[in-house]
């Protein structure tokens, strides 16, 4: 079987800082492998490890982003497309070119994704990609099972949970809930820069169906948290009369 | 013709979009129209309706949902549509936009025509940060609760259009619909959200015990629902969960982590309960208290009750 | 707080230059390890809870304990790395990082003068954890001047009996096997006896003020008998096999207190720029900054003497002062470090364990594998003989 994950490599948010101006400082910024999508790595590397198949992972970035392709590697991805993206793209441009790279990577049943990414969690890109590559998608799966040519998945929606079918080739996108994603041990973590990698150029990829235009961040400004932070000590009795009478100023008690 | 369609299979959410789409029509001399799937959309509806039928029902799969409203918008000439910022409206203004070469604003409030272009505000980093993004047109606007307020008015002008759709090559098996607790988050105006903190499902009793005192709704945050399973999704507060601006946001036993914090960090008040002081939910909150939830709020409740 | 900092990939890129890429993808992941599923419990280890051992093995099962060794068993990885594995190991929870250290120079010790049966039987089994080991060489009544050790081990015909006890050791009452110094006819030797020997007793756990978590006892030896098999390597030996393994982890404990300092030294950091008084913040008064220079410049020269000592012994040369230097420096820098951390702290680092139990922690160690005293003896005596 032959599965693709896509993964991100994200700027941790937690860790970002914003400039004087209020900007957030992207340059130097930490970034690491979208949360979310070492779920989607570990569902493909586990249904992979059920039945024979490889997994290849996928990734567009620039700036470090190999550093994600790797520790998917090290998870047991067994090879990698790295698509040098430059600067960052919409979700309609990556899904594209993303949609490129796994037809690139030849031909395959499974495409994996992640609910949404860590730092800009808009969920597109997976049903874009699959629109783009033509197959069957199936989102928000917390359980699936393959099997006679079809995945059949449970897809945890808002209004409860549906369990809904596809015939292979499909693309999928998971949630949290479904895996809890292994850590490589240090030695898988080394072996990794063995695994092939093939990096790609966007031009490389481009072909007349590529979108033009697209949408651009005009301006990004830090929310400041301009809360009271007044803590309240004493026994709890004496810190809970506290908090009432300053939750009686405000009025809502 | 050219009219901003805007739809959501979610009832209210769909209101407050119509209500937005004409909004959006009058600052750019156009018209709006709401979308619904297969029936009519009954009173209180804004503006005119187009009821989109197929030779099957359309509505709940994101497969003929996209292609009904992308025949809708070449009907209509429309160049932007609005669409429900839900797991299903994700899927289907994914599944459009490549269809169409449409670009995506999602998850944006705020959103205006300006020089052919439609710009829209939207958290980015967990919400640390304010976007304005922009697009040219056409294009899709995710919108989530709450961009907008739905105005109630009587039933509308509806109009019906028949659509040829490719049948959905997802097939839908079985449908495990929740118990239908009418509990919104959404619209409550005061959560008392339980966190980590909390020990066993059966201790929560203590946080539900001051939702009552407090006249307020219990919300949790994500290990409490998606994890642990003590508490139902439509209670996980968060990134990936439910955004919430109550007038108070009692945080208790949560660490405070971004993704939790994304989802509630507009609230008017915030206040939090924690044993660790480092926690960093005290960076966003009004009022807290360190200290051990099983002694604080016994003591709370006490007080609220004198 | 990301236990892997661009100071980590700055010092490796200094002192390992191109292949450092390599490294700080290891170090990274193990630091991701680190802060998801050791940190969240060092508080409970220190409060005296007993799950160090369930630490240690997901720790061994990421593979620290193979970092140094030679490949096909080890990850053929240069010291300075595990150096710097056992700093981050160190930031996490310091007693988990000292009882794998104290366990992994044992490791070496078989692997490098255990003689091909004992290292076929035991090498394996140490470095995968799959064995815990400690290492007792201090007695009640000699520590500093290990030399004079009173247990002796007496040849028989079949092997040796080994009479006396051993004090302090790290890891007595878990560990499956003993790395054990005695005197002997010909001076000293070194045996690996199993827990189950008959003769062989561990005393109660000792309560110690820090490092809390790992468990700290007298071991005897009555009439212990044991097979010649267990002598490791030669007899006569002993003690310059004890010298040799110590290099290596007064190296380890070292660094294990630079990253008790950093992580303490991060804690302070953030607290300095919340809190607020005077008008200002605390990080931004004069003598807090004075506090923040210090410990940061001290923070890095105690990193940097750990790595040239480990770069000395990566290619060979003679490191035992450098090691001792190391040391030295490391772990009395850790205790000043965290004092002034408490310090920042005020009222909260008195009263919090989560700030006081590094200072508890490193303060062990500048008495653990040998004391600065006679770890300043063996430098000086070095300097004054001319002898390198």
């Amino acid at each position: 079987m032959n599965i693709v994950v896509c993964v991100k490599h994200a700027v941790d948010e937690s860790e970002l800082k914003a400039d004087s101006a209020g900007k957030p400082q992207l340059q130097g910024a930490l970034s690491k492998m979208s949360n979310f999508d070492r779920n989607a790595v570990e569902e493909a590397v586990k249904l992979k490890e059920s039945r024979t198949g490889t997994v290849t992972v996928v990734s567009l970035g620039s700036g470090d982003w190999k550093k994600s392709i790797k520790e998917a590697l090290a998870m047991g991805c067994d090879r990698a497309i790295a698509v040098n993206s430059g600067s960052a793209l919409d979700a309609l441009s990556t899904s594209y070119y993303l949609s490129r790279a796994v037809r690139r990577s030849g031909p395959v049943d499974l495409v994996v994704f992640s609910e949404g990414s860590s730092d800009t969690y808009q969920g597109l890109v997976a049903p874009m990609t699959a629109e783009w590559l033509k197959l069957p998608f199936l989102g928000y799966v917390r359980k699936l099972e393959v099997g006679d040519g079809r995945i059949r998945c449970e897809l945890a929606l808002e209004e409860g949970e549906r369990v809904a079918e596809a015939s292979l080739p499909a693309a999928i996108s998971v949630v949290s809930e479904i895996n809890s994603p292994r850590y490589p041990t240090l030695l898988q973590v080394m072996q990794a820069s063995k695994k092939p990698m093939e990096e790609v150029s966007l031009d490389s990829l481009r072909d007349e169906e590529a979108p033009r235009g697209g949408v651009s961040v005009a301006e990004v400004q830090v929310v400041s948290v301009s809360r009271k932070r007044i803590l309240f000590e004493g026994t709890p009795e004496e810190s809970s009369r506290m908090l009432v009478d300053a939750l009686k100023k405000e009025g809502l008690v | 013709m050219s009219d901003i369609l805007s739809y959501s299979e979610d009832g209210g959410l769909a209101l407050e979009l119509s209500a937005g789409a004409a909004a959006l029509a009058v600052a750019s001399a156009g018209g709006a129209c709401a979308l619904v799937m297969d029936a009519s959309a009954g009173a209180g509806s804004r503006g005119p309706v187009l009821v989109l039928r197929g030779d099957a029902p359309l509505a709940g799969d994101h497969e003929l949902v996209a292609q009904a409203i992308l025949a809708a918008a070449k009907t209509r000439g429309s160049s932007v549509v609005l669409i429900g910022a839900t797991k299903l409206g994700r899927q289907v203004a994914g599944k459009l936009a490549v269809m169409a070469g449409m670009g995506v604003l999602s998850d944006v409030r705020d959103l205006k025509v300006e020089d052919g272009k439609l710009t829209g505000m939207r958290g980015v980093y967990a919400g640390r940060f304010n976007a304005r993004l922009s697009s040219p047109l056409p294009c899709i606007a995710l919108v989530p609760r709450g961009a907008y307020q739905a105005t109630a008015s009587g039933p509308a002008p509806e109009e019906e259009l028949k659509v040829s759709v490719l049948p959905s090559r997802v097939r839908h098996l079985e449908e495990r619909p929740k118990s239908k607790e009418s509990v919104d988050l959404r619209t409550a105006k005061i959560i008392v959200a339980a966190g980590r903190g909390f020990k066993k499902k059966e201790d929560l009793a203590l946080a539900e015990g001051l939702v009552e005192a407090l006249g307020g709704v219990l919300g949790a945050s994500r290990p409490l629902s998606s994890d642990l399973g003590w508490l139902g999704e439509e209670r996980h507060v968060g990134l990936t969960g439910i955004y919430v601006r109550p007038n108070l946001y009692i945080a208790v036993g949560i660490s405070g982590q971004l993704q939790h914090v994304a989802g509630m960090k507009d609230s008017r008040v915030i206040v939090a309960i924690n044993r660790d002081k480092q926690a960093p939910i005290f960076q966003v909150a009004d009022y807290g208290i360190v200290g051990d939830l099983y002694q604080v709020l016994p003591a709370l409740m006490g007080v609220l009750r004198s | 707080m990301g236990l892997f900092q661009p100071e980590h990939q700055n010092a490796l890129r200094a002192i390992y230059g191109d292949a450092q890429s390599t490294y700080a993808g290891v170090l990274e992941s193990l630091a991701v390890f680190l802060e998801e599923k050791v940190v969240p419990r060092s508080a409970a280890l220190d409060a005296g809870g007993p799950g160090i051992g369930e630490v240690r093995r997901m720790l061994f099962d990421q593979g620290l304990c193979r970092m140094p060794f030679e490949a096909p068993g080890g990850m053929s990885l240069p010291f300075g790395i595990y150096s710097l594995a056992m700093e981050l190991a160190g930031s996490a929870d310091a007693a988990t990082a000292m009882s794998m250290g104290v366990h992994c120079a044992v490791a070496e010790g078989i692997n490098r003068f255990g003689g091909e049966s004992l290292k076929e039987s035991f090498f394996e089994d140490l470095i995968s954890g799959r064995k815990l080991a400690a290492f007792a060489l201090t007695e009640p009544s000699s520590g500093s001047d290990a030399r004079s050790m009173s247990t002796r081990a007496v040849r028989t015909g079949s092997g040796y009996v080994i009479n006396g006890s051993k004090m302090f050791i790290t890891n007595a009452g878990e560990a499956d096997v003993y790395f054990v110094f005695a005197k002997t006819e010909k001076g000293h030797a070194a045996f690996l006896v199993d827990r189950s020997t008959p003769g062989l007793s561990t005393g109660e756990d000792l309560a110690k003020l820090g490092m809390r978590g790992s468990r700290t006892a007298e071991v005897r030896f009555e009439d212990c008998a044991i097979p010649a098999e267990r002598l490791v390597g030669e007899d006569g030996k002993g003690f310059e096999y004890a010298k040799v393994m110590l290099n290596g982890s007064r190296i380890i404990m070292g660094s294990i207190c630079v990253g008790i300092a950093r992580a303490a030294y991060g804690k302070a950091l953030a607290y300095g720029l919340q809190r607020n008084l005077f008008g200002q913040r605390l990080a931004d008064l004069p003598l807090t900054r004075e506090k923040i220079a210090n410990m940061r410049t001290e923070i890095t020269s105690g990193r940097m003497l750990c790595l040239y000592a480990s770069r000395l012994r990566e290619m060979g040369l003679d490191y035992a002062s450098e090691a001792a230097q190391a040391k030295v420096f490391s772990t009395e820098m850790a205790a000043r470090v965290c004092d002034h951390v408490i310090q920042v702290f005020a009222g909260y680092g008195y009263t919090d364990s989560d700030i006081h139990r590094h200072w508890r922690d490193a303060r062990l160690l500048t008495i653990g594998e040998g004391t600065s005293e006679v770890l300043r003896l063996l430098i000086a005596g070095r300097e004054v003989a001319g002898s390198r």
